[in-house]
């Protein structure tokens, strides 16, 4: 399945490469993350909860980044199986800068099997849009508190978030 | 296969089922057409279900001030029967009566088929082009919001936790209105691949009032309000029909599957809402 996409971050291209490689940052943002842990460098081990509707499937898979061309692309490669099926995904992030945001666009093959391919092709695309749209809403969100945080400093700090276990 | 263990309950009330939902952790079991399979496969393991079926006064269809109001529970079959829906809201019957086959029919019901919120189901359509409402109620009280806020996104719904769809309220269609649903059927699952409802009303020899809603197309149902705007006004000749039904899938990011591509998607989205405004306009008098 391919997928395809674009999405504007209201900051510049430095600061989205940075925050779009960060991985506290990917683990608040990404859906149903539980556990993302760096096990070498520009590679990760994740566990995910996705609950959508009544289905829900513990996943346990590694993301890598690759091809990093900062500030401009990187190459995210992402596989997880659990119980429900598993699923291969590897993408190109294209950054442009448009004003004062930046236009992020992603590019990639997505590959879903077992039980859940079986049943559920016919929602694995709008699944897939869910997920990628409910990332980047995410990131859109908690970089704009951030800049009004840095833009507002007479205002009490945000209560600083719990950063998942790194080591 | 055979689910995982659950408890069950199975309330004979209202306010007994809402008490056992209000810790939020219990999934609700209506029909069972989309939980149980997913259960079977393993895909869902809910650990406490609580069944619907015994709450009686969840079933009614009634007429109340203007409005039919459909029981979350009544199923496809109670619907697409129903002298009171088929008099005055034929739409829904309509719909009621393309979904799935005649044993899902028998077992499915509104109120589920709408929780779910799958993005090709049937219902949806219909229930965008009525402005229908969705009554929802919990333990700590009842909300009433419309079809489009209902309608988060693909399998997501305005439902918090503990919360269940109490009825569906859809308005009594004037005896000169035309109404119609024309889907394009997947053959194995029954569900739409498009599917396009519509309700007209004409005056003086042009469209006074129209209504279009599409399910399938996207990962929502969704209002075509442009195409409503190009149709209203005009006399509603085969060109007035093609040109309206030609914006449909406009702007819409659509679904891609195995049984149909984006670009097949939005071509029979406009077709089917050709034929749609079509039939509608020519049932109007």
């Amino acid at each position: 399945m391919r997928i395809s996409g674009s999405y504007a971050l209201p900051v510049t291209p430095e600061r989205a490469y940075d925050l779009l490689q960060d991985p506290v940052v990917l683990a608040q943002c990404m859906p149903g993350t539980e556990r993302l842990v760096r096990i070498g460098s520009d590679e990760y081990e994740m566990k995910m909860k996705m609950v959508i509707s009544a289905v829900q499937g513990l996943f346990a898979g590694k993301v890598r980044i690759a091809d990093q061309k900062p500030p401009e692309q990187f190459r995210l490669i992402v596989e997880g199986s659990g119980k429900v099926g598993f699923m291969r995904g590897d993408g190109l992030l294209t950054l442009s800068s448009a004003s004062a945001t930046t236009e992020v666009h992603y590019e990639g093959e997505v590959h879903v099997g077992g039980v859940i391919a079986g049943v559920g092709q016919r929602l694995l695309d709008t699944t897939a849009k869910i997920v990628i749209r409910r990332f980047f809403e995410k990131l859109a969100a908690s970089v704009s508190q951030t800049a009004q945080a840095a833009a507002a400093p007479l205002s009490p700090p945000p209560p600083t978030n719990s950063a998942p276990d790194s080591d | 296969m055979i689910p995982q263990n659950f408890e069950y309950s199975s309330p004979n009330n209202l306010n007994e089922a809402l008490a056992l939902l209000a810790d939020g952790n219990a999934k609700v079991l209506a029909g069972g057409m989309s939980l149980i399979p997913l259960m079977k496969l393993r895909l869902a393991a809910p650990e406490h279900l609580v069944d619907l079926g015994r709450v009686a006064d969840l079933k009614s269809i009634r007429e109340e001030g203007g409005s039919i109001r459909i029981g979350a529970t009544a199923t496809h079959y109670d619907i697409e029967s129903s002298p009171l829906v088929r008099g005055k809201c034929p739409l829904l019957a309509e719909a009621a009566s393309n979904i799935g086959d005649v044993q899902v029919r028998n077992m499915g019901t509104i109120g589920g088929s709408i929780a779910h919120a799958d993005p090709a189901a049937d219902y949806p359509a219909s229930l965008l082009a009525l402005e229908a409402q969705v009554r929802i109620a919990s333990a700590k009280g009842e909300r009433t919001v419309t079809i489009e806020q209902f309608l988060v996104d693909a399998l997501t719904t305005a439902l918090e936790p503990g919360e269940i769809v109490r009825e569906i309220i859809v308005p009594v269609e004037p005896a000169n209105a035309g109404v119609s649903y024309q889907k394009m059927v997947q053959p194995a699952s029954g569900f739409a691949i498009v599917g396009a409802a519509v309700r007209v009303r004409k005056s003086g020899g042009k469209v006074a009032f129209a209504r279009v809603g599409v399910t399938g197309l996207a990962a929502k149902a969704f209002r075509a309000a442009r195409v409503e705007k190009l149709l209203e006004g005009t006399s509603g000749s085969a060109a007035d029909v093609q040109k309206a039904a030609a914006v449909v899938s406009d702007g819409a990011d659509a679904n891609s599957d195995l049984h149909a591509s984006a670009s097949y998607r939005q071509q029979m989205a406009k077709v089917y809402t050709a034929r749609a405004l079509t039939q509608a306009l020519s049932r109007a008098s």
